[in-house]
């Protein structure tokens, strides 16, 4: 096991991964930012490093001041949480060349299934149902709209290196395509350094599902069931949940064994997740692949009872994976609440600033992963996640009971946060029934409707 | 310049989406850079010279944050600490055989090589951007630094 790594990352996922260091004996080397200098949870890490400004392309996504530091410090690998480097291949194979070790899949996985194009081919070659669309980029705009009129509209104009609900616009005829096909190739050249689009067909209404993957570098693969994050505003999403409600066993079933298929055509190894959409008739289709440990993570581990950045610390060192599928369980049901610094009815707003009064829920089958506290500043220059709020009970019902007693008992101020909305969401009567889509806060909140 | 015309500069390039905007005024330079740049890697060895894109440009150059301009203002007028501008093992001369090449006492001018900061094997350039002579030495030899540790003060002259 590894005697020291280092966070490459900040806020409550740093903190999540010095907590697994601390019960594994290993020493957490922490990184800040000139930002980050005054956070409680480095005093938590065996030691920390200050690699930059506030700014995060000269400090958490400057792979130089990290391998730097982990030089410095002498460590062993690099935990790299999730955004910033974590699904960077360039900084994936830095991290080998320089002898350390990349808590994460192999390069060589992330460079595949990082490109939208190569993971769906790769996905057909394994009977991975895929959106109709194009299995290529389109060269332009005419075979753009010769794959349109192939699949039938409405279409989805994709960046193949695009990901996270980025570089994506919709076109429900060739008009809108054609005006609509200049713009996506730009932002996509300005966003990814890549213009290349794709073309897919566009689901109404549809869930968003995924399954968590954990495999060992020997091959062995687990699937821990699946997540459904439906709930999104502009592709962030606000809540998810596991099982997920109103999809029946059969396609529960062969959701997971398709990511598991998937997962071993591409020889992975660590944690990911591998995303589908659902429609309303449960026909699922592979989306995309988060070669990285996600935010929703808790998740899962409330409804198996795994520790899944564990596995990450002990996969990377080398470790075999010892859970069998068939005792991997899926108990009860968990709900969790992303809670932000935004302002829901000012458009979500970012609220940064002081955080004066800080009081956590607690209680049966709540679990809060947050890096913040009376007295936190919450500063501008990065995402407006302040805490992951979670409860886990035998069902449903009494999850979103919980869920509301806990939303409820939670006071941060007095910047705003998204809890007023989130008490609506689980309060509302489509919710309750499980009858969700990826356009559901879009239509019930916007129009203003409360619905209980 | 002074805090103010960056200030407007900065709204310049917000207000009319620029990434990049360069500024020379007689002895000033300034360079802003706006917006996502992909990560920048060192992409060859050198033995001596700033790491393409390891350390930040040796001329002032806020970035579009103007809370980093404010706290570079913010040192006393007439000392000022020359602070390391990235994570390394701090070299107080180009070889262990050399002497140091600033001690205190010395005088140096902004393009004064005050030291080196060795960084994944390469030897990045230090320089004092100001004029001054230097009152102490905060850190030792083959000592690991941080961003913005103090390296030396200088008495502004």
């Amino acid at each position: 096991m590894f005697k020291r790594i280092l966070v490459a990352n900040r806020g409550e996922i740093a903190l999540r991964i010095i907590r697994a260091c601390r019960d594994m004996g290993i020493e957490a080397i922490a990184v800040y930012s000139r930002a980050d200098r005054d956070a409680a949870y480095l005093k938590l890490a065996h030691d920390a490093f200050c690699i930059g400004p506030e700014s995060p392309q000269l400090s958490y996504l400057h792979a130089p001041a990290i391998i730097s530091a982990a030089e410095l410090a002498d460590v062993q690998a690099i935990h790299p949480g999730y955004g910033f480097l974590s699904e960077n291949p360039t900084f994936a194979q830095m991290c080998r060349d320089c002898r350390i070790e990349f808590i994460g899949p192999s390069v060589e996985s992330m460079r595949l299934l990082g490109n939208k194009v190569e993971a769906r081919r790769l996905a057909r070659t394994v009977k991975v149902p895929i959106l109709p669309g194009s299995l290529e980029p389109v060269a332009d705009e005419d075979e753009a709209v010769a794959v349109a009129e192939r699949i039938g509209f409405p279409v989805m104009i994709k960046a193949a290196a695009g990901g996270g609900g980025r570089g994506m616009r919709p076109a429900h005829n060739e008009a809108t395509l054609r005006s609509c096909f200049r713009n996506a190739r730009a932002e996509a050249e300005a966003a990814f350094k890549d213009g290349s689009l794709y073309i897919e067909k566009l689901i109404e209404r549809p869930r968003h599902v995924e399954v968590q993957i954990l495999g060992d570098k020997k091959g062995n693969l687990v699937h821990l069931w699946e997540r459904d994050c439906s709930i999104q505003r502009r592709h962030q999403k606000l809540v998810e949940e596991s099982p997920s409600p109103h999809i029946s066993p059969r396609t529960r079933r062969k959701i997971c064994a398709a990511a598991l298929r998937l997962a071993r055509a591409a020889r992975y190894y660590s944690a990911g997740t591998f995303e589908f959409l659902v429609d309303q008739d449960e026909n699922f289709y592979f989306m995309e692949v988060n070669t990285r440990i996600q935010v929703e993570h808790p998740v899962t581990e409330l409804v198996t009872g795994i520790d899944l950045v564990r596995w990450q610390l002990r996969i990377a060192a080398g470790e075999t994976l010892t859970l069998a599928q068939d005792e991997i369980p899926q108990r009860g049901a968990a709900i969790e609440c992303r809670i932000n610094a935004e302002s829901p009815d000012e458009d979500f707003r970012p609220c940064p600033g002081r955080i004066d009064e800080f009081i956590p829920p607690g209680g049966p089958g709540v679990r809060l992963d947050t890096h913040v506290y009376a007295g936190y500043v919450v500063s501008p220059h990065y995402d407006s996640l302040l805490a992951k709020l979670l409860v886990h009970r035998s069902t449903r019902a009494e999850a979103i009971t919980a869920m509301r007693r806990a939303l409820e008992e939670f006071r941060i101020g007095p910047i705003q946060t998204t809890i007023p909305l989130q008490l609506s969401i689980i309060e509302h009567a489509d919710f309750k029934k499980g009858n969700v889509d990826t356009g559901f806060i879009e239509r019930e909140i916007n129009t203003g409707t409360r619905k209980t | 310049m002074d805090l103010k015309t960056i200030k407007s500069l900065v709204q310049l390039m917000v207000e009319n989406d620029l990434s990049r905007l360069e500024l020379r005024e007689g002895d000033t330079h300034i360079l802003l850079r706006r917006g996502h740049p992909p990560v920048m890697l060192p992409t060859a060895t050198t033995a001596a010279g700033p790491a393409a894109g390891g350390a930040l440009p040796s001329a002032p150059s806020p970035t579009a944050a103007a809370s980093e301009t404010s706290a570079q203002a913010a040192a006393p007028a007439k000392e000022h600490q020359i602070r390391s501008p990235m994570v390394g093992t701090f070299r107080a001369a180009p070889d262990p055989e050399s002497p140091p090449l600033v001690k205190v006492g010395d005088e140096v001018r902004p393009d004064t090589v005050v030291c080196l900061i060795e960084a994944m094997k390469v030897l990045n350039e230090i320089k004092a951007e100001t004029t001054g002579r230097i009152t102490k030495v905060f850190v030792k030899n083959a000592e690991a630094v941080e961003f913005d540790q103090p390296l030396f003060a200088v008495e502004l002259i």
